[in-house]
């Protein structure tokens, strides 16, 4: 009898741990999907809407004093907003994508012909003009090339007023663009967010399935861009005129935010804050899987900083660094596909 | 055993063997599993932002590498010419890609919240024909208006949209409200004449599309019945258009009337009118002989290899699956889809042809719900605009696979030819003409029946 009652109280100690391991699983997979979608989604958007607002007061700053260290500080405004939007290219889904505010704000290439037109024109730069603009006319890659010029040499006194004038209005095309971007995921906006945080109840994502995979999926689609369209397309064709933001000679300092958004993702680790992000659910199942992952993502950031020239440049003076660069993110890629995925579609629901 | 036995046993064996085998061809059988796979072997599991993104399964490298260009062509951005990276925009467009208006390779919509008119476009024609059956376009405009040019030249005309509500009920008392949209031309850069006629297009989507194309002439010519001989109210007929590059008639497929027999030429004349880009299918500006020609000799603007490479692309492009096949309010769904009729034209299953050159869309179980025939669907969505042999009153059925994933992945529910409807139940209650009495029926319904038509599609 006393034996019945020690293995009855065994039989009942395993199943509550086995519950509460259970638990901890569902758990940990909510608080990946929270964390993610708080500390680096919606907090790497509002940084972006912050780094363009301020990115807009350093043009006002230039244009009511156009010296050449205020045409400075507009190019660093200009990388600072442009590392926010690069790590984001991470998540390319949810309004970025269904309100098209991807290519407002990143089209390339620019229409040449038609800029010289619009500032030779005697149009007023207001936001209904801009805003009915083409793609090719407003966003990050014009505002490149006033800033720096074909060569990225640009000095302040080149920057003509009508240049000035189109400058600012298409900085603040920039700032409301960001600030729209960030208010459809906020929760006091469009409360985009809360459809990854009620992943599982929510109309967009009706399983927490859904929402992983949209978050792998999404991390796959950059790797798969950066190394066989942004690095990949002009590296085969020796193309220059393919390259991304070619004017600020920052295509190299674009792919490797690209992958940091990536590892941020990866780590849900942005701004040097740890929180929880998808190595959580992954170390929970495959530590082995965990470590190729991290790994291949330094490899990455590694190949990619062997190539130490512009972008232009590297494709015909350092062509196996750039190789290796594209095998790498490649890589990366490859133990996302087969790793990750396999391991999402097994473990969540 | 004796001989009479053996003899009776092989009758009943041979029997079995003949009924298995009936049962085997016999295509009313359900298997409950064809459910989910939407598109036979390319369906895809995939409900997210990439869910009409994925390329075929079984294409070969030299395939998916011609995928993959047609995918990067499909995204470019197309500036004014002379440039060194996309070359050759207008001078008279609608848009600038192809993704511009099939976002995500999805639908468009009309224009909210003071948008510009940005995936949808304008088809413009005088009463008649042209010299092969097609819409007679308005001398000095073409048989499409460009709202946007390059710099330097005048768009065709502005386009204004407005919308008149029409109040409704349900037989349960339950009111809706519709909207008629009316189109208004102004700054037209030259006169209009006084019976001009237009007929507002949104973008479709653009996955499954080689599949549609791989079913046979003969699988969909089948379920025509034009003279509506069997007597159910439902018609049923086959546009026939004219295919340029083999200057014959074929059975059209493509396009809200379709007026496109092939992707290919679909594709080849959304570039020349949509973006202004010529190619060899359409070498010649949609401008030319008008004043806003730009003169410049550089036809074709895209080269043979980027032309097919897209055709290739939407020919590739698989479709997702369903969601929650089984679950209990969808089944109801589909059946009262079923009873109520609307499978008479939107026709859940079809075989495409068997086809050995192009064996990734061969032989295929596919579940489009269209039957790719015109049907008359009565005044509320006529345009009065005829295109070959489909008159103003008929539109072509279309597939209602992935329908359900529009709100995820193109961020918004309008449907309809020119995106009038805003929801399902609107799209519905448009129906008139020969699904007058499918949509009285939806109407008659209680609400939980009728939520449950909505999960059915919901779940396509």
């Amino acid at each position: 009898m006393r034996n019945l009652y020690i293995i009855t109280c065994i039989l009942v100690l395993i199943s509550c741990e086995k519950e509460k391991a259970t638990n901890n699983v569902v758990s940990t997979q909510s608080d990946v999907l929270r964390d993610l979608s708080l500390n680096v989604y919606l907090s790497t958007y509002e940084n972006l809407s912050l780094r363009t607002n301020k990115f807009h007061q350093d043009v006002q700053s230039f244009i009511n004093n156009p010296t050449q260290e205020n045409l400075d500080l507009c190019r660093s405004g200009w990388k600072s907003a442009r590392e926010a939007w690069e790590n984001s290219e991470a998540w390319l889904f949810g309004p970025v994508s269904t309100n098209s505010i991807d290519p407002s704000i990143d089209t390339w290439p620019v229409d040449f012909i038609r800029l010289d037109s619009v500032l030779s024109s005697t149009a007023v730069f207001d936001n209904t003009y801009i805003n009915n603009l083409e793609e090719s006319l407003k966003g990050f890659h014009p505002i490149e090339y006033i800033l720096f010029g074909f060569n990225g040499n640009k000095s302040a006194n080149q920057i003509t007023s009508r240049q000035k004038e189109y400058l600012l209005a298409l900085s603040e095309n920039l700032r409301q663009l960001t600030l729209d971007l960030h208010n459809s995921w906020a929760l006091q906006g469009g409360n985009y967010v809360t459809e990854i945080l009620n992943a599982g109840s929510s109309n967009l994502f009706p399983s927490k399935l859904s929402a992983y995979q949209e978050i792998a999926n999404a991390m796959i689609g950059i790797c798969d861009e950066v190394a066989n369209g942004k690095i990949g397309d002009v590296f085969t064709t020796l193309d220059s005129m393919g390259e991304e933001s070619p004017f600020a000679k920052n295509s190299m300092v674009d792919f490797k935010n690209n992958i940091l958004g990536v590892e941020a993702v990866y780590l849900g680790n942005i701004n040097g804050s740890d929180n929880k992000g998808m190595e959580d659910f992954v170390r929970m199942y495959n530590l082995s899987l965990d470590g190729k992952i991290k790994q291949k993502i330094s490899q990455s950031k590694a190949a990619l900083a062997q190539i130490t020239l512009p972008f232009g440049r590297a494709i015909f003076e350092q062509p196996i660094q750039v190789q290796q660069a594209i095998d790498a993110i490649n890589s990366l890629k490859t133990e996302l596909e087969e790793g990750l995925l396999p391991l999402i579609q097994m473990h969540v629901k | 055993m004796s001989i009479r036995t053996k003899f009776i046993l092989s009758i009943v064996l041979v029997s079995s063997l003949i009924i298995t085998s009936c049962r085997k061809y016999n295509e009313s059988y359900e298997d409950p599993d064809e459910e989910w796979f939407s598109g036979g072997s390319q369906t895809f599991f995939d409900g997210n932002t990439s869910g009409f993104d994925h390329a075929f399964t079984g294409l070969d490298a030299r395939q998916m590498q011609n995928h993959e260009v047609g995918d990067k062509a499909f995204d470019a951005a197309f500036v004014t010419a002379p440039a060194p990276l996309n070359s050759g925009l207008g001078p008279l467009y609608n848009n600038v890609s192809c993704v511009s208006c099939h976002v995500n390779d999805g639908r468009g919509k009309p224009p909210v919240n003071g948008e510009s008119l940005s995936s949808m476009l304008i088809r413009v024609s005088i009463p008649g024909a042209n010299s092969h059956g097609g819409p007679n376009g308005i001398p000095g405009f073409g048989g499409q208006l460009q709202q946007r040019s390059i710099a330097g030249k005048m768009p065709e005309a502005d386009v204004q949209i407005s919308y008149t509500n029409i109040n409704g009920t349900m037989d349960d008392g339950t009111p809706y409200t519709l909207r008629q949209p009316s189109y208004t031309l102004n700054n037209a850069y030259t006169s209009l004449p006084p019976n001009y006629l237009m007929s507002a297009r949104v973008a479709p989507p653009v996955f499954g599309l080689g599949l549609l194309e791989a079913i046979s002439d003969y699988d969909i010519i089948k379920y025509a019945d034009e003279n509506d001989m069997n007597g159910d109210g439902i018609s049923g007929k086959p546009n026939r258009v004219w295919d340029v590059l083999t200057a014959s008639y074929r059975l059209g497929r493509f396009g809200w009337k379709a007026g496109q027999p092939s992707l290919l030429q679909q594709s080849a004349g959304a570039y020349n009118e949509d973006m202004g880009v010529t190619n060899f299918v359409f070498p010649v500006e949609n401008s030319f002989s008008q004043i806003q020609h730009d003169g410049i000799n550089d036809e074709t603007e895209i080269s043979d290899s980027i032309m097919h490479a897209v055709a290739f692309y939407m020919q590739t492009l698989g479709v997702p699956a369903r969601r929650n096949a089984k679950d209990p309010v969808v089944l109801e769904g589909k059946r009262i889809f079923n009873q109520i009729q609307c499978a008479s034209c939107h026709i859940a299953k079809h075989v495409t042809a068997t086809d050995m050159a192009f064996t990734s869309r061969s032989n295929q179980k596919i579940f489009p719900y269209t039957d790719l025939l015109l049907h008359d669907m009565g005044p509320g969505l006529a345009d009065m605009r005829s295109e070959f042999q489909a008159d103003g009153y008929e539109w072509r059925t279309p597939a209602l696979w992935g329908i359900g994933l529009t709100q995820k992945i193109n961020g918004h529910a309008y449907f309809l030819h020119d995106g009038r409807a805003r929801n399902l139940t609107e799209a519905i209650l448009w129906h008139g003409g020969e699904a007058e009495a499918s949509k009285n029926k939806f109407k008659k319904l209680s609400a939980d029946e009728r939520n449950a038509v909505l999960k059915f599609l919901e779940s396509l």
